[in-house]
């Protein structure tokens, strides 16, 4: 196309002179102005907008018994044989402080202690290398998704074109940790298949719809944070964050503190399940085939200033009403209280630092074969 | 809670001096349709009061002590029809469940319990029925002829 060698008819007349000019001083001053970003909408039924949304977990009053039954497990409290938590050092006592841990519990979870965790997390398995040579070859998800679906008990359809018919009742969690490592070999089971059979779990009756435990699922899908050919596909340990939420400090001001500890074991049990299940069905085990050799995960919740400690070895996924007759095994979960890290920080010093909550972290870390 | 200007009664020289002002919102407590966990308690409420208002309502006024609330809005049908055959609209109301704390649990009465319907010795009514029943018994036909009519017959 020939270039246009003639003005516009339109052309303006009041131009400002040496327009193709940059000059140079006056430049600086010109001001990009600063729109906001433009986001996806966060309530809009789109892909983007779902991009934007939060998947998190929902959680009653009371939902670790509801969620120990709908996943077949038993809660034991304390940890296995394996890990002795050392009663010798008492959180009063005063310690030097580190550098390395300087947590600052202010405004949002996410913010603070996320980056926090997350700096923790991948410290400390670097160094931990040397000795847990599993570290070597795993692989640390930061922000993972991780998905699990199943289906246990049975409802009477009441009302639509199907009214009437038995239909099982079925399961979704989408999960989002704040970090997790995958590793290539399997950790070894805490107890044996055999000894889960005299655990005993609350039965729950009631439809898992009157409590506000589940969202209304859209998809469901299974995944650990692994693709397939990921040859780091058994799980580890997971790192969770307390949501604002559920934050310490928010339920002692609303007066549930009784709620504290609920919310940790029933955020650990829906965790760990979804996610060692996922690895189960990833070796190919599912309702009709059950696993062989048991599944084991440990997680670790803080809100920067507390921490709990979970682990769960998986002995059967089937769970729906046609596998689960006479089905003795269960699901097991151990879990501790939520142990204080310490006291308190004046003038950049961290005052009453309890060593044995780390000395536990790095135990944790080193579960190997 | 609504705005509304209250007209509060005349002061009557003896009445009692203490006014209690209470909002003039009232809850319904209701027997759930569907099976609720023991720490559950249903409620009707007005269409404008929030879950805040339900909380303070009853730890207020009830001393209940109150876990989580829980509303929803439910949709009154709009099937029925009129003899001119115009849609008739039930309303809608509000329903609240709300999860007691401290462990306390709820379970709803039996109002109406079954009574025990035997009547006294010797009481007028227990005459009359056993009189209904033997004249019950005269009037059944006679079994052996496989329920034919009795004037059929030879």
């Amino acid at each position: 196309m020939a270039a246009r060698t003639r003005l516009p008819l339109l052309f303006p007349k009041n131009l400002p002179p040496f327009r193709n000019q940059r000059l140079a001083h006056t430049e600086a001053a010109v001001k990009e102005p600063a729109y906001p970003p433009i986001i996806p909408s966060l309530t809009a039924k789109s892909k983007s907008a779902r991009g934007r949304q939060v998947d998190e977990q929902t959680f009653a009053r009371n939902a670790d018994t509801w969620y120990q039954h709908f996943t077949k497990t038993a809660y034991i409290p304390g940890l296995p044989e394996k890990y002795t938590l050392s009663p010798g050092g008492r959180p009063g006592e005063r310690r030097s402080s580190r550098p390395l841990l300087r947590p600052q519990c202010r405004g949002k979870q996410e913010q603070t202690v996320g980056p926090f965790l997350r700096n923790l997390v991948t410290g400390l398995s670097f160094s931990l290398a040397k000795y847990n040579p599993l570290f070597l070859s795993s692989s640390l998800d930061i922000d993972p998704n991780v998905h699990f679906y199943w289906r246990r008990g049975q409802t009477i359809i009441p009302k639509g074109h199907r009214r009437g018919r038995q239909e099982p009742t079925r399961f979704q969690i989408d999960d989002r940790p704040n970090s997790q490592i995958r590793i290539t070999e399997q950790l070894p089971q805490f107890i044996s298949l055999e000894d889960s059979y005299a655990a005993e779990v609350q039965e729950v009756t009631l439809s898992p719809s009157v409590m506000p435990l589940f969202r209304r699922q859209y998809d469901n899908n299974m995944f650990t944070g692994a693709k397939l050919p990921d040859p780091a596909c058994y799980g580890h340990t997971q790192f969770h964050l307390v949501p604002d939420r559920y934050h310490r400090d928010r339920m002692a001001r609303l007066q549930q503190s009784d709620q504290v500890e609920v919310f940790l074991r029933a955020n650990a049990l829906t965790s760990l399940f979804a996610w060692t299940g996922a690895q189960a069905m990833y070796q190919g085990f599912w309702n009709h085939e059950d696993v062989t050799r048991p599944f084991v995960s440990q997680a670790v919740i803080t809100d920067g200033k507390f921490f709990s400690f979970f682990c769960y070895q998986l002995n059967t996924v089937a769970l729906s009403v046609e596998t689960d007759a006479n089905n003795p095994r269960k699901n097991l979960l151990w879990g501790t209280e939520s142990l204080r890290l310490y006291d308190s920080v004046q003038d950049g010093e961290v005052v009453g630092l309890n060593d044995d909550v780390l000395k536990l972290l790095v135990q944790f870390l080193m579960n190997k074969q | 809670m609504p705005v509304t200007r209250v007209l509060y009664p005349l002061y009557q020289l003896g009445n009692p001096q203490l006014r209690i002002f209470r909002p003039n919102w009232f809850l319904t407590l209701v027997r759930p349709g569907k099976e609720q966990p023991p720490d559950t308690v249903q409620f009707r409420t007005p269409m404008e009061m929030t879950k805040c208002d339900i909380k303070n309502y009853l730890e207020n006024i009830y001393n209940v002590p109150v876990g989580a609330v829980r509303t929803r809005i439910q949709f009154g049908s709009n099937k029925k029809r009129n003899h001119r055959n115009q849609k008739i609209k039930q309303p809608d109301y509000k329903v609240a469940y709300v999860q007691l704390a401290q462990g306390q649990t709820f379970s709803f009465p039996d109002v109406f319990p079954e009574k025990d319907k035997t009547p006294e010795e010797g009481s007028m009514e227990e005459m009359e029925q056993k009189f209904m029943e033997d004249e019950k018994q005269r009037q059944k036909l006679d079994p052996r002829r496989g329920g034919v009519t009795e004037w059929f017959g030879l």
